[in-house]
Parts: C-alpha cells; sequence; structure tokens
C-alpha cells in the first residue's frame, strides 16, 4: 500500500488530497473568491492560501484518518500556474517532506487532471479535453507520450467566461463559470459572436474583444438579456471545443473523451460533448466539480504514479514554473510509461528517512 | 418542402459508403454523373444551436467551393467541383484516385529505414509541401486546417519524382491577405505535423525554408508564425 | 447514335443527347424550341468540351427545379445557362443556344422513362446529319471555350480543359 498526500494551489484554489492506491481519502479545497467585478491577483492569491493552508493540511489528515507517519511520499504542483500561490504550496509541501522524512514529487498539473480523470472515470485511452481557466487543450496519447493536438492560440475558455463574468458583474461566489452555467439556463435567444476554429486549435480573444466591447450596450438597449448573452457565449465555446476535440478524434482515430478541468464540470458542455460522442459511436467520460476542479487528491494521484514508478524530485530540484516548457511540441508523458524514459539511475525511496 | 429538398441527395447517400467520418462531415464515394465521386456531407450537427450550426454548414460549404476554384485557377491542383447542392450541404468532388496521404506516405517510408531511422528521402517531399503552400498563400488562400491528412500524393507518371500534391478539405479556409492568418495557418500545420509524425522537426524545418524561399510575402508570415510560437509559451495564467 | 446517361440522384431520370451536323433550318428549330414542340434544350457545340460538361449542366438543372429555385424559365433554359461560366442570363444564351447561322446543334433531352417517341419527333424536325457524339470535339472551338471559361494556362496543365470548364461551371454560384 503506497500513502501519497498531493498539494494544489495553482491558481485561485489550494486543495490538499491524500490518496491510497486510487482511493481517495480526503481532498478538502478552499477558494479564494474576489468581488464581482474582479480578478485574483497572484500576490493576494498567495496571501490567502497562506493563511489556511495549515487548516486544511489538518482537515486532510483528519478525514483520512492518518497521521504523518502514514503517509509515504509528498506531492506538490510544480506548474504551470501563478507563481507565488505555486510558489506557497510547493514551501508547505517541502516543509513537511523534511519535516517527516518522506520523498518529494514534483507535479505537472495538466498530468495530475488526466490521470485523476482516468482514474475516476476507468477511461482506458481516451481524448482528453483540458478545459480550465489557465488552460484549453486537446491532449490524446500516441507513441508512449501524451501529445497536445489542439489548443488555444490565445487565452483559455475558462478565463474568456471568466472575464465576461467581469464585464456584466457576475457573482465570483462560488464561481464565475458556476453562475453563467445557472443564466445560460434562463437565456434563451441566440446572439451571433466570433467562432474561431483554426484545424485543432481555437482562438477566443476575439470573442472576448467583441463581447467586451458590445455587451454592455446590448444590455443598455435591452436587445437582449444578461441570460441571453451566457447562453450565446456558452453555446459558441463549447461548439468550438466540441468541434476541435472530435477533429482530434477523427484524427487520431480515438473512440473515447475525457473532459477534465474546471470548466470541465460544466454540464452544457458535457451535453454537447455527450451528443457528439452518441453521433459517432464513442464514449464520453466527464467528473463532477470535485474532481474536475483544481484539487488536491488529482497532484496526489499523479504523484502516487510517479513515486510507484520510481521517481521522485530531489529537494535542490523542487522548485517551480508558471509557464509551459517548450510549445508547439510539448509533450506531457503519461506516468506510468516514464519508467524507462525518466528513471534511469532513480531509485524509489531514495530520500527516505527511518521515521 | 425543406424535407422534400434533402431526400434527393440524402436518399442516393444512402446507398453510397461512407469513406470515413470527419468533425463536419461524412465523406462518400460513389459513382455520380458516370463518374468515380467523392462527395462530402455536411450534417447537421445536432450539439451545435440550430442558427449556429445552419450559419458555420453554409458558410463552410460556400467556403471550400470558393478556396477549390481560387487554387485551381493559380494551378494549385485541390479535386474538380462537380456539383454542389447547398440546400443538404453536399459537395461532390473529383476523386483523387490511386492516391496516398502525406501522412500515411511519411509512416510508410519511415517504417521502411526502420532500422536506421533517417528522413533525407522525405526531405523532396517536405520542400514540395512548402513550395505549395507557398503558392497557396500567394493566393491569398488560407487553408485553415493543414495536416498531412489533408494533403494527397497522386501518382501522375512513374517514379517518386512524378508524384502530384493535392490539397483537399477546405472547409476551414478563407481569404485573407494578412501574414497573421497565414502564420497561424502554419502554425496549425506544424502543431499537427510534429504531434502525427514525432520527431521529425528537421523534416518540418525544410518545409519552412523551402516555403520562405518560394513565397512573395513569406518573411511577414514567418515572422508571424514566431510570434503565434511565443504567444503559447507566454500564455498567461493570471485570472 | 444518341447517348444516354443516367442521372443517379434522380433515379429513372436520363439525359439524351444527339448530335447533328450540316443543319439547314436553325432558325425553324430554335422557333420549335421556344414554341415549345421541341420539348429539349438545343445547344450550339463550339462552346463545348465534352459531352460531360452537358450532362454536369442538366444534374444542376433538375436539382434546381427540384428545389423550385431555377434562375430561368424552363428546364431547358437552365441547362444552357448552367453551362455559362457566369450568371448573366442573356450572356448565356448566346454562348450556349443556337442562332439562325449555326449549322451544327446538339439536342439535349432530359427524361423520365421511354424517350424513344420524343427522339424520333426531333430527329423528325432537325433537317440534318446526325453523327456519332464523338465527333464533338471536331466542332469545338478550343481557343473561344478557353477564352469563355477563363481558363488559365497552369490550371489546364493541370488537369485538362474539361475539369478546369466544368469546375468553373459548378462553383459560378459563389464566385
Amino acid at each position: 500500500m503506497t500513502v501519497v498526500i498531493g498539494f494544489e494551489g495553482s491558481a485561485n484554489k489550494i486543495g490538499i488530497g491524500i490518496i491510497r492506491d486510487g482511493e481517495v481519502l480526503s481532498n478538502p479545497r478552499r477558494t479564494y473568491i474576489t468581488p464581482p467585478g474582479q480578478g485574483f491577483l497572484p500576490s493576494e492569491t498567495a496571501r490567502h492560501h497562506r493563511a489556511v493552508v495549515l487548516t486544511v493540511l489538518q482537515e486532510a489528515l483528519q478525514q483520512a484518518g492518518l497521521t504523518p507517519a502514514d503517509i509515504d511520499c509528498v506531492a506538490y504542483t510544480k506548474g504551470p500556474g501563478m507563481g507565488a500561490p505555486l510558489l506557497t504550496l510547493a514551501l508547505v509541501a517541502r516543509t513537511v517532506a523534511q519535516l517527516w522524512g518522506r520523498p518529494l514529487v514534483g507535479v505537472n498539473h495538466c498530468i495530475g487532471h488526466v490521470e485523476m480523470g482516468r482514474l475516476i472515470t476507468q477511461a482506458h485511452n481516451p481524448t482528453v479535453l483540458y478545459v480550465s481557466g489557465g488552460n484549453t487543450q486537446v491532449i490524446a496519447y500516441s507513441e508512449r507520450r501524451y501529445r497536445i493536438f489542439g489548443e488555444t492560440i490565445d487565452i483559455a475558455v475558462g478565463n474568456c467566461l471568466d472575464r465576461f463574468a467581469r464585464v456584466i458583474k457576475i457573482s465570483n461566489d462560488p464561481s464565475p463559470g458556476y453562475n453563467i452555467e445557472q443564466m445560460a439556463k434562463r437565456g434563451s435567444r441566440y446572439v451571433e459572436l466570433p467562432y474561431t476554429v483554426k484545424g485543432m486549435d481555437v482562438s477566443f480573444s476575439g470573442i472576448l474583444s467583441f463581447i467586451e466591447e458590445a455587451a454592455n450596450k446590448m444590455l443598455a438597449s435591452a436587445e437582449c438579456s444578461a441570460e441571453d448573452l451566457c447562453f450565446s457565449l456558452q453555446e459558441t465555446l463549447f461548439s468550438m471545443l466540441v468541434e476541435i476535440t472530435e477533429r482530434a478524434m477523427a484524427h487520431c482515430g480515438s473512440q473515447e473523451v475525457l473532459i477534465v478541468g474546471g470548466v470541465g464540470c460544466n454540464l452544457r458542455l458535457q451535453e454537447m460533448m455527450g451528443v457528439m460522442c452518441k453521433e459517432r459511436g464513442a464514449k464520453l467520460f466527464a467528473t463532477d466539480e470535485r474532481f474536475c476542479i483544481d484539487n488536491g487528491a488529482m497532484i496526489a494521484q499523479a504523484g502516487w504514479e510517479m513515486f510507484r514508478s520510481g521517481q521522485v524530485t530531489e529537494l535542490h530540484d523542487s522548485w517551480i514554473t508558471q509557464r509551459y516548457e517548450a510549445p508547439p511540441t510539448q509533450i506531457i508523458p503519461r506516468c506510468h510509461d516514464q519508467t524507462t524514459i525518466y528513471s534511469r539511475g532513480q531509485q524509489p525511496f531514495q530520500h527516505a528517512v527511518p521515521v | 418542402m425543406e424535407l422534400e429538398k434533402n431526400m434527393v441527395v440524402s436518399e442516393f447517400l444512402s446507398k453510397g459508403s461512407v469513406l470515413k467520418q470527419g468533425a463536419e462531415a461524412r465523406v462518400y464515394r460513389d459513382v455520380f454523373l458516370g463518374r468515380s465521386t467523392i462527395i462530402k456531407e455536411r450534417f447537421p450537427k445536432k450539439y451545435r444551436h440550430p442558427l449556429l450550426d445552419e450559419k458555420l454548414t453554409h458558410r463552410r460549404t460556400v467556403q471550400e467551393v470558393r478556396s477549390i476554384q481560387r487554387c485551381r485557377r493559380a494551378g494549385i491542383p485541390t479535386p474538380v467541383v462537380y456539383f454542389v447542392d447547398y440546400t443538404s450541404h453536399c459537395i461532390f468532388l473529383e476523386d483523387i484516385v490511386d492516391s496516398v496521404t502525406v501522412r500515411d506516405h511519411i509512416a510508410a517510408t519511415r517504417q521502411r529505414s526502420h532500422p536506421s531511422p533517417t528522413l533525407v528521402p522525405l526531405e523532396p517531399l517536405a520542400a514540395r509541401v512548402g513550395r505549395v503552400l507557398a503558392r497557396m498563400h500567394d493566393e491569398d488562400v488560407v487553408h485553415g486546417d493543414l495536416t498531412t491528412s489533408n494533403m494527397l500524393l497522386r501518382r501522375s507518371g512513374d517514379g517518386e519524382a512524378e508524384l502530384s500534391l493535392v490539397l483537399i478539405d477546405f472547409g476551414l479556409s478563407y481569404i485573407s491577405a494578412l501574414p497573421e492568418d497565414k502564420g497561424v495557418d502554419l502554425y496549425v500545420l506544424e502543431k499537427a505535423f510534429l504531434s502525427t509524425h514525432p520527431n521529425t522537426e528537421p523534416l518540418f524545418q525544410k518545409l519552412l525554408e523551402s516555403y520562405a524561399a518560394s513565397s512573395k510575402k513569406s518573411s511577414a508570415v514567418i515572422k508571424k508564425l514566431d510570434e503565434v510560437r511565443l504567444r503559447g509559451r507566454k500564455r498567461s495564467m493570471v485570472g | 447514335m444518341h447517348s444516354s446517361h443516367p442521372l443517379e440522384l434522380f433515379p429513372g431520370r436520363t439525359v439524351t443527347l444527339m448530335l447533328f451536323k450540316c443543319v439547314r433550318n436553325p432558325a425553324e428549330l430554335r422557333r420549335s424550341a421556344m414554341g415549345g414542340q421541341i420539348t429539349a434544350a438545343l445547344i450550339n457545340p463550339r462552346m463545348l468540351v465534352d459531352p460531360f460538361q452537358v450532362i454536369v449542366a442538366a444534374n444542376k438543372a433538375v436539382h434546381l427545379q427540384t428545389i423550385g429555385k431555377m434562375k430561368t424559365r424552363s428546364l431547358n433554359s437552365e441547362i444552357i445557362f448552367n453551362l455559362s461560366p457566369t450568371n448573366n442570363i442573356s450572356e448565356a444564351f448566346k454562348r450556349f443556344g443556337i442562332s439562325d447561322a449555326d449549322d451544327s446543334v446538339l439536342v439535349v433531352l432530359v427524361a423520365t422513362g421511354d424517350e424513344s417517341q420524343t427522339l424520333a419527333d426531333i430527329k423528325e424536325k432537325v433537317d440534318g446529319e446526325q453523327v456519332p457524339m464523338e465527333e464533338l470535339p471536331t466542332l469545338s472551338d478550343v481557343t473561344q471555350i478557353r477564352k469563355l471559361y477563363k481558363v488559365t494556362p497552369q490550371e489546364e496543365k493541370m488537369g485538362g480543359l474539361l475539369d478546369s470548364v466544368v469546375c468553373k461551371m459548378a462553383t459560378k454560384d459563389v464566385m
């Protein structure tokens, strides 16, 4: 049995989760919520995370019914994400790893989402749509690597939704995306918005600047309601996402789709993706907000896989990164296939100090 | 009436064989007016709002037809359009017989050279693709979905040198003179190319060099390509 | 000596072509076609590369008739219009219809079921010599065709004149 604790704090959620061989023992989370019309800034978000991190850690251990002695490995988000919040969680992870004498594993945030999605849904070899505030990617597994087939060429879909919410002052509690989803249910008039798909890539900046420019004018002239705008924005953005997912599936000959990331718990997106899948005889896998939205368990799960395949992160190597490494040929290795690629010379428990 | 309109073609297609179902169309092969023909049917996508669906479907059918004719006029090989049904959004196209996709050709060539992997035999092809794309962009046609699956190699004589390159699938294409649009076109190809054919960076570099040497306006386009690449890297996570 | 081509989209419908040269009564034929005594399209073969060109035009005409979107008043005039590279109707008739000075004519008949009687009737009316379809190229004016359809040399080099002409006909609505 291997027990891994995961620390996540790459954006405005802070989560700490504990996984024991595929079983989620605990997964508490807090969200830094800003007033309507405002986004979250790195330093303030980090301050929020610092204030609650020890409480959340205690909750994670208590809910799991474990003590530090039961933990085999400490995983943390290495990036990508916002620098200051990432650093806060990395610092805590490094500290407890040394206090408890346990090895550290730095996890790529994207892989966390994908591996958690696969664990929860038992999807076998899906085309993955990863959609959140910072990411929009279509990922498929080919030749022993996750490869990015499609992505946004400018802003992320969640970022587009969040910034639209600010334009018309939609509440950030519990999240702008959730509130847009609820309002969209009451919208009915379809307002035409720019639709920009380039092969397997998408662009959202044109839609955002259009709606930033037009929204308040349209609302003032009663041309449409805020609900109609939410509805139209969702219909447009999600159609683009389903289209590039389907294009990647056709390209790779894939028959499974997995949606992960914060925007992935939007039921309308799941519904549209489901219709597309049904049309092609494919299968859709999605999770709910517990695992779609950034959380600690996903970092623990990816960390568990890496740890089991012999990968650990040396203390002096436990940095964080805000950015992607090397587009456009970005490669994300699938954890359990990494063994032959990365584990040379590395032994499990390299850092383990007897307690 | 609307129903009746669409009956004719759909009844015909129901007897044909589906070659593939892409992201936005079903592709059939059948005999039409005595010729072997590829029929591309943009059927309604039920996940999309009906208004959006109708608009996109119509626009893409029109754009595809337009870009094909524009390319052909410039001597860039694309399939002949025989007939277009704008009510059922079907395009009837020349069947490029005796052809393989560039994707399959690259895969097969690499397979053959397997024990000692080399990209050298594929360099002339990469250069040719670069030249054809340069000509297409010089005509202000932006393809919108460049992949190695959307390029066919047709045997037009004996031997490899006689393979001619045919561009297909212009559904996402449009007319634009902006270097930005052409740069993104190459960016889309670069990503599709390198994710479909891992470890072929030198080959794609060859393609770009040939593009740059062939197009009159290439320097602005390549500059934009570099910009777009960088944009991906610098994407902010800050909410 | 006529040739018949099924329209696959419209089961039961066929396009039948008859080619005549040394025609001595073009004016009379034209009047009969306009008056409805001849229920076929009469086409000047000078601008035709190949029978396929006519079949493509006929298929499109039947399609537009079916959906009620013809640009001209009858199926036969629609066939003539569809042959033209432009959307100018009178121009199309000038180029592709027969004039009183012509001495060859291509008869195009779109029929459902047995058309032998109609064919016999039309043959009766033409005072000329029926020749096999294979002779069509001897009657076409390739230079004029290139000019009319604005076929570029690089385009023709790619797939031949017929492909260029047909593609221009099929795409003219959106160009």
